[in-house]
């Protein structure tokens, strides 16, 4: 239970946070612009495999919006306690072990990836009549969640200044938010861009949450991103642990 | 209770603690006095678990600072320099947390007691960073009390406090009762090392250069001073034992003299040269 005061700060500042009404609203308007755009604008007339584009693109957001959500607050939380407001420092001087601090922090990542995923699918349902949850989505929105959390630590250990924060993102989540099956299915980019499209963790869940009955495909990217996970955890919990100033 | 051996610690080319060795008994209150930059911060650091030394070793309760550092989180308290506190939690969450984080038993109890010890009681709902600077550092002494360490540091604790806060501020550390416990001060004001310190030991650029209770120290440098003010602001200062001696030298000045007792400051000022405060 080390992990525990440490996910119920998060929580305590989250709950302040959701008290403003303006982080509510920031959080729901870049979701709701991408389904406008693309799905009232763009995809009035598209369907991919005889579903209607809205029904396709909504796990996609929902996928995107818990990845941006369980990384950014992890990792720009980590880097302001770190660097700026040294509320790290308690931690690591408590005697705690560095896994109750890496997990307390990914599990109050995969809260906030689900907070902003519920909202979400809360659209969904009131725009799309085909669109539902199978197991399945559940499941990998819940190891998506877990897998940028843990990103969000490493990249919250190493920046060096709260800017670097956006620089990771630019380049290695916003790519995976536009090229990993999204807005349009991974198939239809060019054979030569597919080898990094695949090395993309974001395209593994895409490929699996769209599904609602399990087969050896949906399977091995569930099992892609269990690896990516567990890859992700291991090198946070070695950052923390190996953390001096 | 702590031992500071040969303790050497770089960052990049600058050489921050450069071969310190010290003993601090347990139960006394130790101050380690010195300019910005001397390298005390960097060994509260160390012992407190946040740095690692690049040579020496360091023990506090007898367990090796790099080795066994959860049983020393199990016995030290940290007040840090720069305020740590949670700005956007409120009193109460912020010591809630931290007694959580060490395992206090009986939460509840322990932080009402270590908020009326501060004098927060009435401000314990309130967020901290509408609490005045004073305050805020009263907080972080009472968070650091919560887990009852046998050792406690309290790294420059009245910095950026404007004097009469100050005061109150050491009234509240002698107030609170240290039985057997060990205190280590760093501060670069004399004052608060002579207000509140046993024993203090004097850091000039990562070393240790004096080392005495502050009479001792103060004795052996001269415990009068004797300032000479010349014309263009120019000050010099003369230590002298005693006092007839201290007047026979000033029966002799043409200029403007002082006489005062001697101060932490003069032993800095004998020794390296320079001044402690700028």
């Amino acid at each position: 239970m080390d992990w525990y005061p440490i996910f119920l700060r998060d929580m305590l500042l989250f709950k302040r946070k959701l008290l403003r009404l303006g982080y509510l609203f920031s959080a729901m308007v870049v979701p709701i612009i991408y389904l406008l755009a693309f799905g009232l604008g763009l995809g009035r007339n598209v369907a991919f495999h005889g579903q209607d584009y809205l029904a396709f693109l909504i796990p996609g957001l929902v996928a995107m919006s818990s990845m941006n959500n369980s990384y950014t607050w992890v990792a720009s939380s980590l880097n302001l306690n770190r660097l700026y407001f040294k509320t790290f420092q308690i931690f690591i001087q408590a005697p705690i072990s560095p896994f109750g601090i890496m997990f307390g922090y990914v599990l109050s990542g995969i809260v906030k990836g689900l907070f902003a995923s519920s909202l979400i699918i809360v659209v969904g349902y009131l725009t799309s009549s085909t669109f539902k949850m199978s197991l399945i989505f559940i499941l990998v929105l819940l190891i998506n969640c877990f897998m940028f959390a843990s990103l969000g630590v490493i990249t919250g250990m190493i920046t060096k200044s709260h800017e670097d924060t956006a620089t990771y993102s630019n380049f290695f989540i916003m790519p995976m938010a536009f090229f990993s099956g999204t807005f349009f299915p991974v198939e239809k980019i060019p054979g030569f861009l597919k080898p990094i499209i695949y090395v993309m963790p974001l395209t593994h869940t895409n490929l699996a949450i769209r599904h609602s009955t399990l087969n050896l495909q949906v399977l091995s990217h569930i099992v892609v991103i269990i690896c990516f996970s567990i890859a992700f955890f291991l090198l946070g919990l070695k950052l923390i642990r190996n953390y001096r100033e | 209770m702590i031992q500071i051996n040969g303790l050497v610690k770089r960052y990049g080319s600058v050489v921050a603690v450069n071969g310190l060795n010290l003993d601090i008994n347990q139960g006394e209150v130790f101050g380690l006095l010195g300019p910005n930059g001397a390298g005390k911060t960097t060994t509260i650091k160390i012992l407190s678990c946040l740095s690692r030394p690049d040579e020496g070793r360091c023990f506090v309760g007898g367990f090796d600072v790099t080795r066994d550092s959860l049983r020393v989180k199990r016995l030290i308290g940290v007040v840090p320099q720069e305020n740590n506190l949670d700005r956007e939690l409120t009193c109460e969450e912020n010591l809630k947390i931290y007694a959580m984080l060490h395992r206090v038993s009986n939460r509840q109890g322990k932080i009402k007691e270590a908020l009326e010890a501060v004098g927060l009681s009435e401000k314990k709902d309130e967020v901290v960073s509408r609490l005045s600077g004073g305050l805020q550092r009263r907080l972080l002494i009472a968070r650091a009390m919560l887990p009852d360490p046998k050792v406690l540091f309290l790294d420059e604790p009245s910095v950026g406090l404007d004097p009469q806060v100050r005061r109150q501020l050491w009234e509240l550390i002698r107030n609170i009762r240290w039985e057997g416990r060990t205190v280590i001060i760093t501060t670069h004001y004399i004052e608060e090392a002579e207000a509140l310190c046993d024993r203090v030991g004097i850091m000039s650029k990562g070393r240790l250069i004096a080392l005495g209770t502050p009479t001792v120290l103060k004795e052996q440098v001269g415990r009068y001073v004797v300032e000479e003010h010349k014309g263009n602001g120019k000050v010099i200062y003369h230590m002298f034992h005693t006092r007839e001696e201290a007047n026979r030298y000033v029966k002799d000045c043409t200029c403007s003299v002082t006489i005062r007792e001697a101060n932490l400051e003069d032993v800095f000022i004998q020794i390296t040269g320079e001044r402690i405060e700028p």
